[in-house]
């Protein structure tokens, strides 16, 4: 399972300082002191390099097929390098476009999932990228949780 | 050596960042309240809209061909802020010398300077999406000048070294350049300095030292010398006056405390709002910043966090209220060498007329500062300090066309089109 490097990582860590941590009646330390580990912290698992991480809002359900959805948050790091397979943000008739990277014989493409629209050829150093969406987070059905999203961009 | 990175056209390269339909087209930034350009992107310039022109003053023709957008201080921060961490990574020291600006210390380090600068570009511009450039030289005041001259290049990356004082193509460059134009040299010593016959950058640095102590200051002596390739001067020492002003300091021991870096910081916010009134401007963003010692062991931590002002100010009760909120945001425990401040977009004082709408420093502020400053410059320094102020009062400000917060606000975030 995934968890455990997060584990190790938290574990060689400073430990936390002792007289943060709460101590019993007598005035003896917790014995679960020497276990304490940081608490997992999401934003850090998600976001390796938050110099070149942004997040973005999914607009449209076209790429339902896929698993994202309208509304979806975007995790986006520019710093990755794009390959066949990636979901990448794309600048598209001047407007932020979410596309799949595929490659078909030797070339690469730009594949959009709605129907009608062509796939367009991606070069290496295409000045059209913006960066390569590493995680696309949503809330799921009838938990409440999801925040209110505006239904229309400013 | 020494290197002086600069983001192109920042304020527009930001808008467009997000909104890649303003690519090409001419993109204006006004000031708090929306009331002058301040900054332009390149074909905004071409069509000879001047820098600072009201905004209502603009020829309606031109007005529907351009893209106006308010300045957005917490996207600029933001960004700003990303630039300097990529280069962080890669070089020793970094220090930021303005919201898009920044000095990097290269001594220590033997490079292929030009393969450096192309790496320090690409870098900035694939992680964070803005176009930068870079001059590298062994002093900052001649790495200022090989900026401006890798600016004026087409060609991409924008990156222009000067290995040494003596490289024909410097010599080339300061015999065709005016005093005015190297760093700290300002008109009025421009017009002496013509005076006794020195004309160019490079009879400035053949002027013997004596003879600009004697008749003028060290500093322009010190300005002299690292024309000649001897770095002696500091960024404290010299500030490109009219655009920003920075106050830091290191520490003599790392500083882990909160409470004593908030005393550093309203030392600086003091010292930066006695230079504005000194010099009859007024500010209209705050940036802090505080690093620890990158030649420490442990985690090296640089951040840096800007806001707008309320309205343009002078006053160091305002100035310092907005840097403790930035103070607080960017405070981790950690061991910290460095705290410092900085303002942007310094505009005259009388500029400022008080309107019904517009938000200025109202007069009785003004005429406290003066006190203020009066008590200091009698009773010494010491006599008259601030102490911690509480923030309040949130004021709206006129940002009629503000951008969206992209990268600081859930409710902002850019939006991108599945397809």
């Amino acid at each position: 399972m995934s968890m455990t490097p997060i584990a190790l990582a938290a574990s060689t860590s400073a430990p936390a300082s002792s007289d943060t941590l709460p101590r019993g009646a007598s005035g003896f330390p917790s014995p679960a002191d020497d276990y304490r580990e940081a608490p997992l912290d999401l934003h850090h698992h998600l976001v390796r390099r938050p110099a070149s991480t942004f997040f973005m809002r999914l607009e449209g359900d076209d790429h339902h097929h896929a698993g994202l959805y309208h509304g979806d948050l975007l995790v986006i790091d520019r710093a990755i390098s794009p390959r066949p397979g990636h979901w990448l943000v794309a600048v598209i008739d001047g407007e932020l476009s979410v596309l799949r990277l595929e490659r078909r014989g030797p070339q690469l493409y730009l594949a959009p999932s709605r129907p009608g629209l062509a796939t367009l050829p991606f070069e290496d150093n295409d000045d059209r990228l913006w960066g390569v969406i590493c995680y696309a987070i949503h809330a799921l059905p009838a938990t409440g949780e999801e925040p209110a999203i505006p239904s229309c961009s400013r | 050596m020494f290197a002086l990175i600069d983001c192109n056209n920042f304020y527009a390269a930001c808008e467009r960042l997000f909104e890649p339909r303003l690519e090409g087209v001419p993109v204006g930034v006004l000031s708090n309240n929306d009331g002058c350009v301040i900054a332009r992107s390149e074909e905004f310039k071409a069509l000879d809209i001047p820098m600072g022109i009201p905004t209502h003053k603009i020829d309606p023709a031109l007005r529907r061909r351009v893209v106006l957008k308010s300045s957005n201080y917490t996207l600029y921060g933001d960004l700003s802020a990303r630039v300097q961490q990529v280069l962080a990574r890669q070089v020793p020291t970094l220090e930021p010398y303005s919201i898009d600006e920044c000095f990097l210390d290269l001594r220590g380090l033997q490079e292929d300077w030009h393969a450096l600068g192309a790496r320090l570009v690409h870098s900035v511009v694939r992680e964070v999406g803005l176009p930068v450039s870079i001059g590298i030289a062994p002093t900052r005041t001649l790495a200022k000048l090989a900026n401006r001259q890798a600016k004026a290049q087409s060609t991409r990356p924008q990156v222009c070294v000067w290995a040494h004082a003596d490289a024909p193509e410097l010599s080339t460059h300061l015999n065709r350049l005016s005093p005015r134009d190297v760093w700290g040299v300002g008109e009025r010593l421009h017009a002496r300095l013509a005076g006794m016959g020195v004309l160019t950058a490079a009879a400035l640095r053949e002027t013997p030292d004596s003879e600009l102590r004697r008749r003028f200051s060290v500093v322009l002596a010190r300005t002299a010398s690292e024309l000649n390739g001897h770095p002696c001067l500091s960024m404290n020492d010299l500030e490109t006056p009219r655009r920003s002003i920075l106050c830091s300091r290191s520490f003599g021991r790392p500083l882990r405390d909160h409470a004593a870096l908030a005393g550093a910081l309203r030392h600086h916010c003091q010292r930066a709002g006695e230079k504005l009134r000194r010099d009859a401007m007024q500010a209209s963003a705050i940036g802090v910043y505080l690093r620890t010692n990158p030649y420490h062991a442990g985690t090296f931590r640089h951040a840096c966090e800007w806001t707008a002002l309320p309205f343009p100010s002078a006053d160091t009760q305002q100035l310092t209220r907005a840097a403790q909120r930035l103070l607080d945001q960017i405070w981790q425990p950690a061991a910290y060498q460095k705290l410092g401040i900085m303002l942007a977009e310094l505009t005259p004082r009388q500029q400022s007329q008080t309107t019904l709408f517009e938000g200025a420093e109202p007069a009785r502020r003004e005429a406290l500062m003066e006190a203020w400053d009066a008590i200091r410059a009698r009773y010494g320094r010491q006599a008259l300090t601030l102490g911690p102020q509480p923030a309040d009062a949130p004021w709206q400000m006129n940002s009629a066309y503000r951008s969206a917060c992209y990268t600081t606000r859930w409710d902002e975030l850019p939006r991108a089109r599945a397809r």
